[in-house]
């Protein structure tokens, strides 16, 4: 409604709104800790995200957020000005293990995961070895070895990349049952077609999958896994890329977009009026009887430029 | 005036109406139709049309119907009861436009402006008329904007009606008069008798004229200014008025 008031994002909201599996909920183990949010290193940017740790640090969880412009809350007898949706969703904490195995892998050496999963920014990281699937599935991209009862670890790139290629599987499925658009021309996931599409290769849903997957683990790793997966690094650039239409190269000294001077040109009064375009259509024909117009604010500025 | 029907849900256009009588079945007739209540930045416009036997005009001029503005606000309801008593041959149909309506007409995606909003009643309440069988020939409006404009696009509307648009319709023809005195008595009604959707408590209802530059008007408006949701559905938040109040005092809110 206004346009003067500028929004101050700064202001902190005390209140989320939340969609989570019940599970984040269950409390049930009663000797153990309350879920708790944490702060934990992204594994795809380096940079801080949000995670859940469930009661007992058991399951991972990461919280995504639905965040658009123009959008609020009604939430009971108040206004949250922040329109957020916050998603929690299990996670494989496995992602987030992997960047600290890569790291301290690089020395070649075979460590107890506690020496490895260690984060001084983050000192919460070392909960993600609680969890269960952690345990289970350390075996998929590291080699073990058992000393006493001790347990060694050492990162290795072929077993991770046979752990990311079923995790690309799994995600094809997925996308598969869900009846997600994943062809060259989609822009968005939601989309939902009338028509089954018949020309989406398997490349597609591949390379779609692989995109999903990527958003979790490193630039490298995503490089590297697009070879595994035998995708060429840009197949046919021409249709990932819309068509160019315009910019092309030209020995014309460059212009400004906007050259305002050149509308005042007398050439420019003999162009032909330019089409209007639908919108500008329907706002023509509206009746504008007894309303002012726009120029009359500013009469008599506008009476000299017309002559 | 039943207004009951409004009043059931104040929030849209509601049409109230008379019953047709048999003689503007079969008589060439002349309807007129005049609005009250487009200025005010509070309550409903109202549409009116009066229809009676052309035959019948003078019948009409001697009940004194006169313009609803140079009448007292009693003159205007004895003579609307005068009106309703001579149904043998009067007929009349109003438009309700709730200020709600007219807020999100005109604040809508594609706007649409009170010029056309008014046509459009007009125009629905003469189509009422004549889907009723009444045998409309004549047809008298005061203006809402250039009358030759407005005459153009009333006589394609309807072909076969002879179409007078005129300013101040409402003090040349009786008709006219009819019409506005029923559109003028309804909004009084509505105004008076508000049923505040909103949980208020009290309502202080001394709300003036409605018009925005009435003081009173002014004050009720900064009184009853919610920060967050502006005002109730009594105001017209399209109103220059109550936007540059929502501007200055309530919380901006981006749509």
């Amino acid at each position: 409604m206004t346009t003067k008031k500028k929004r101050s994002s700064t202001t902190q909201n005390d209140k989320w709104v939340v969609i989570a599996p019940d599970s984040v909920a269950d409390t049930s183990k009663t000797d153990s800790n309350d879920p708790a949010f944490v702060r934990l290193r992204n594994p795809a940017t380096g940079e801080a995200s949000l995670y859940l740790f469930s009661s007992g640090d058991s399951e991972l969880y990461e919280v995504k957020a639905f965040d658009e412009d123009y959008h609020s809350w009604f939430v009971g007898q108040t206004v949250q000005r922040d329109g957020r949706l916050l998603y929690i969703t299990p996670m494989d904490p496995m992602y987030l293990v992997l960047p600290y195995l890569i790291k301290v892998g690089k020395e070649g050496k075979f460590q107890p995961v506690q020496q490895v999963v260690l984060d001084e920014d983050f000192p919460a990281c070392t909960r993600l070895l609680s969890c269960s699937r952690t345990q289970a599935s350390l075996h998929h991209v590291a080699e073990e070895k058992e000393v006493g009862s001790q347990r060694f670890h050492r990162y290795n790139q072929e077993k991770t990349m046979q752990w990311l290629q079923k995790k690309v599987d799994k995600t094809v499925k997925a996308l598969k049952m869900r009846n997600i658009s994943v062809g060259g021309g989609v822009k968005s996931t939601t989309y939902i077609r009338m028509k089954q599409e018949s020309d989406v290769q398997e490349e597609d849903y591949l390379r779609y999958a692989h995109g999903l997957i990527s958003e979790y683990i490193s630039e490298d790793l995503s490089k590297e896994l697009l070879n595994v997966l035998g995708l060429p690094e840009i197949s046919s650039p021409k249709e990932l890329e819309p068509p160019s239409k315009k910019r092309k190269l030209s020995d014309k000294p460059v212009e400004a977009g906007e050259d305002y001077t050149k509308f005042n040109s007398a050439d420019f009064i003999r162009k032909p009026p330019k089409k209007m375009t639908a919108a500008q259509k329907s706002l023509a024909k509206v009746d504008k009887t007894g309303m002012k117009t726009m120029s009359s604010f500013f009469s008599p500025k506008v009476k000299t430029e017309n002559n | 005036m039943d207004l009951s029907e409004f009043e059931a849900d104040n929030t849209v256009s509601c049409r109230l109406s008379s019953a047709i009588p048999d003689v503007c079945r079969t008589e060439d007739c002349c309807l007129g139709i005049d609005e009250a209540g487009r200025g005010p930045v509070l309550g409903p416009m109202v549409y009116g049309i009066c229809f009676c036997p052309i035959s019948k005009k003078d019948d009409l001029k001697g009940l004194k119907v006169a313009d609803s503005k140079t009448l007292t606000e009693a003159e205007r309801e004895n003579l609307f009861h005068k009106l309703d008593e001579a149904k043998s041959f009067v007929g009349w149909a109003l438009q309700v436009l709730s200020p709600n309506t007219i807020s999100t007409s005109m604040l809508q995606r594609a706007k649409y402006n009170l010029n056309a909003l008014s046509h459009d009643a007009a125009i629905g309440l003469v189509q009422y008329a004549l889907d009723c069988g009444v045998q409309l020939k004549e047809l008298f409006v005061d203006t809402v904007g250039p009358a030759e404009k407005y005459q153009e696009k009333l006589s394609q509307r309807f072909p076969g009606v002879v179409v007078t648009v005129r300013p101040k319709a409402d003090s040349l023809f009786p008709i006219v008069s009819a019409a506005s005195i029923c559109a003028k008595v309804a909004r009084d009604h509505a105004v008076k008798s508000w049923k505040f959707l909103e949980d208020l408590g009290d309502v202080d209802a001394d709300y003036g004229s409605g018009y925005p530059n009435d003081p009173k008007t002014k004050s009720w408006l900064l009184k009853y200014l919610d920060p967050v949701f502006g005002y109730p559905q009594f105001v017209r938040f399209s109103w220059s008025t109550a936007q540059t109040l929502l501007d200055s005092k309530a919380v901006p809110v981006h749509w």
